[in-house]
């Protein structure tokens, strides 16, 4: 197995909390990986020190063999990132986002423009293509940060709740573009916490709880004969009661 | 019912404070102040019972008109900060409108400042009123006064509450409010000027005119303390019932009315400029430098504020008495090369939560070096016209147009000095610019000082460097402004070089700095 992505011991502390304490992930080249966990589990500081945006306390970090940390050269230039919230510069234009971002990476106006149009085509954004990011909807935010992270063709992606807020119409466009871009041979990893969309897709799955991995392989190998939520809710240790209190809660009650 | 709003008017100021220190002080600061204020505001607007009736009563008129005009403007620039000024927040429970406008009407009188206004607007009784029949008329004028303080500010903000949520409409208040804050210097400038000549005559022809406007009939009654008072004051108690009933009707809208920020914008026109600018991440850098010059509210502020505030000093400098020669020129345009380039000092500031796009493209010192070569240069095909402009203007003022040579040419070098060391202070003292910019606050809270420690070090760091190749000029050697373009690049190739090393090093420390939730 190649590995596309690998940490060993990685480890970073806010003040007293640990965030993530030690996490060895895993995910082969050519997966389409979902990484999971409840909120505040260290899924978006696991990625933002993958991806070089924030420096781990210790730990190693290895993407396609290079040290993230100490060869940046290496890594930056095939990976693409989409990070958490919508944080895009925000008065440019769909267009131009994207026109800066593949300047910023040296590639060429013309080939910039002509795959911005095709991805903007994809993406069904070409009529909104010259209003500004900040007008855009959450969906469209999402989409153009994706036609972002893909316009130089990196071999790596890396999703932070890429579906989150996303109508279905949408997430949809966004899975058919992330599905030929894996079948090529390119790797996948995302942040989620809607399991059947995990299920859905991916072929690996990275369980994450309380700044540790708890479960880590593939999809069939996690989840056993259960759904991949049961599991999940078995790994994680969360199986509350809901049947209790709450009498006055339904329709026997008046609305008061 | 009303008095729950207060409370919860109470319990958002006290849980705003809990659990942050800076906050906390902040906080007892702006209740000293307040009480500070209540008092000496009290006891000065009193004192004016010494002086003659007349004085007193135009002095009164004045103040209570620029109490009204200050309630109506001031909590415009700064809404957001209380959540009880916005009805669609209380939209979901089952109030009336009555219920609803009474309760939003005792929550704005809560808090420090409110009470502090009430304190100074009673000073108004003490200063003018005589007899027991001003007394009383007095303080039914002064609460209606108030009244009328509030329900202008509620009005205001309420009709406008639609267009200050959506970003079209907060992108132009901001603009607006420098508007506001220059306009409050124009009596300043008219006055240096020596243009109505005799204040006092200028006092007395504006409480003429302000006297008939509702604050001024309130400040008339207490001083007339008869008949013709009551009688103002019955108009003026219709002004406020008028204002609240108009404020009743903009609630009902406002809370029935669509948010209008999440509907789309018009588009922007493709820009022809990027065809001509290099190729690779310096063209890029420098396309969207110029289009956030232009589009981001915070950028137009600036640019704005730099050259108006120049003018006004050239103005000023111009203005008889001031210090003659090549100074006249080269100090004004000096200056405003100092104001503009202090905009660098911050440079990743305006990027904010967006800098990461950067960010994962940066694999060396290199790199970054290039993104404020960029940055600098987009700054510099705006600056350079701009200050040749105010250099020739300047000269012009000063009466002697060839001045405008060494005075153009030493604001170009001490731009590349500013440009040097705001590089430098980008990356070691980076700081979040609030998104809603107000005239009131200029960085992330908690960030003030470094804010403030970032600029006075820029300030002096450039003024240390600069001083070789600007003092010379300021001091009438004209030609000592032909080294000032050579030193001022190298400065800033020496910043960039520096700014690279250093802040490569610390790339996701100035990512979380400026990143700050705001």
């Amino acid at each position: 197995m190649v590995e596309a992505v690998r940490t060993q011991g990685l480890y970073k502390r806010f003040g007293q909390q640990v965030a993530v304490g030690s996490v060895d992930l895993i995910v082969p080249k050519g997966s389409f990986a979902g990484l999971v966990g409840p909120n505040g589990a260290g899924k978006t500081t696991t990625l933002s020190m993958i991806t070089g945006l924030l420096r781990p306390d210790g730990g190693l970090i290895e993407i396609n063999g290079h040290n993230v940390w100490t060869d940046p050269v290496s890594v930056k230039a095939h990976i693409g990132v989409l990070p958490e919230g919508l944080r895009l510069f925000e008065r440019l234009s769909g267009r131009e986002l994207l026109l800066y971002s593949g300047r910023l990476r040296g590639i060429p106006l013309e080939e910039t423009g002509r795959r911005a149009d095709e991805l903007l085509r994809v993406m069904d954004l070409l009529e909104s293509q010259d209003k500004l990011v900040i007008d855009y909807s959450t969906g469209m935010r999402k989409k153009i940060g994706l036609a972002a992270a893909l316009l130089h063709n990196p071999g790596v992606l890396f999703l932070d709740e890429p579906f989150e807020g996303v109508d279905p119409v949408s997430a949809n466009t966004l899975i058919d573009v992330l599905r030929r871009f894996t079948a090529s041979g390119s790797t996948v990893i995302f942040s989620s916490h809607v399991m059947d969309l995990v299920e859905r897709l991916c072929d690996w799955v990275s369980v994450m709880s309380r700044g540790h991995i708890v479960a880590q392989g593939p999809l069939a190998e996690v989840r056993g004969e259960r759904t991949l939520n049961e599991a999940f809710l078995d790994l994680v240790g969360a199986r509350g009661s809901g049947d209790e209190g709450l009498s006055w809660l339904g329709s026997s009650g008046d609305p008061r | 019912m009303t008095m729950l709003f207060v409370r919860l008017k109470l319990r958002l100021i006290l849980g705003n404070l809990r659990g942050d220190l800076i906050k906390q002080v902040g906080f007892a600061f702006s209740l000293l102040s307040a009480l500070g204020c209540a008092l000496g505001g009290f006891v000065l607007f009193g004192l004016l019972r010494l002086a003659s009736p007349d004085v007193a009563l135009n002095v009164g008129i004045v103040v209570f008109t620029l109490f009204t005009v200050g309630w109506a403007v001031v909590p415009l620039l700064i809404f957001g900060v209380d959540e009880t000024l916005d009805p669609s927040r209380l939209a979901p429970f089952p109030l009336t409108t009555r219920q609803l406008a009474a309760g939003m009407f005792a929550a704005s009188a809560t808090g420090p400042w409110p009470l502090a206004s009430l304190a100074v607007l009673a000073g108004g009784v003490v200063a003018l009123a005589e007899g027991v029949g001003g007394v009383l008329i007095g303080l039914v004028a002064v609460v209606l006064q108030f009244a009328l303080c509030l329900v202008t500010s509620r009005v205001l903000t309420t009709a406008l509450s639609g267009a200050l949520r959506s970003r079209r409409g907060r992108d132009v208040l901001a603009v607006a409010a420098v508007g506001v804050v220059l306009l409050s210097q124009l009596p300043n400038l008219l006055l240096n000027r020596g243009l109505p000549g005799d204040p006092g005559a200028l006092l007395s022809s504006t409480g003429e005119v302000l006297r008939w406007a509702p604050p001024g009939l309130a400040a008339h009654a207490i001083a007339d303390g008869g008949l013709v008072g009551v009688a103002e004051l019955v108009v003026l108690g219709g002004v406020v019932v008028l204002l609240a009933w108009l404020w009743i009707v903009a609630l009902r809208r406002a809370l029935v009315m669509p948010d209008a920020s999440n509907q789309g914008g018009g588009t922007v026109r493709r820009s022809w400029i990027d065809r001509f600018l290099p190729q690779g991440p310096l063209g890029g850098v420098v396309a969207k430098e110029l289009k956030y010059a232009r589009r981001e509210p915070r950028g137009r502020v600036a640019w704005f504020t730099a050259v108006v505030v120049s003018g006004i000093i050239m103005f000023t400098l111009s203005g008889g008495d001031g210090p003659v020669g090549l100074f006249s020129a080269a100090g004004p345009a000096c200056l405003a090369a100092l104001l503009i380039g202090i905009q660098a000092c911050n440079s990743f500031g305006i990027d904010g939560r967006s800098l990461w796009m950067n960010a994962v493209t940066f694999s060396s010192d290199r790199d970054l070096r290039t993104d404020l070569a960029g940055r600098h240069l987009a700054m510099a095909v705006i600056a350079v016209p701009v200050l040749g402009v105010i250099s020739v203007a300047a000269a012009l003022l000063a009466g002697n147009a060839a001045w405008a040579v060494p005075a153009a040419f030493t604001a170009w070098g001490l731009l590349g000095v500013a440009l040097g060391v705001g590089a430098v202070t980008s990356v070691i003292l980076p700081y979040t610019l609030p998104e809603r910019l107000n005239a009131f606050s200029g960085a992330a809270p908690g960030q003030g000082a470094l804010a403030f420690g970032s600029s006075s070090l820029g300030f002096l760091v450039t003024g240390a460097l600069a001083l070789p190749v600007v003092l010379p000029v300021l001091l009438g050697i004209g030609w000592f402004g032909l080294l000032a373009v050579p030193y001022g690049l190298l400065v800033a190739w020496a910043g960039r070089k520096t700014a690279g090393l250093v802040g490569f090093a610390r790339l996701p420390s100035i990512l979380a700095a400026v990143s700050r939730a705001t």
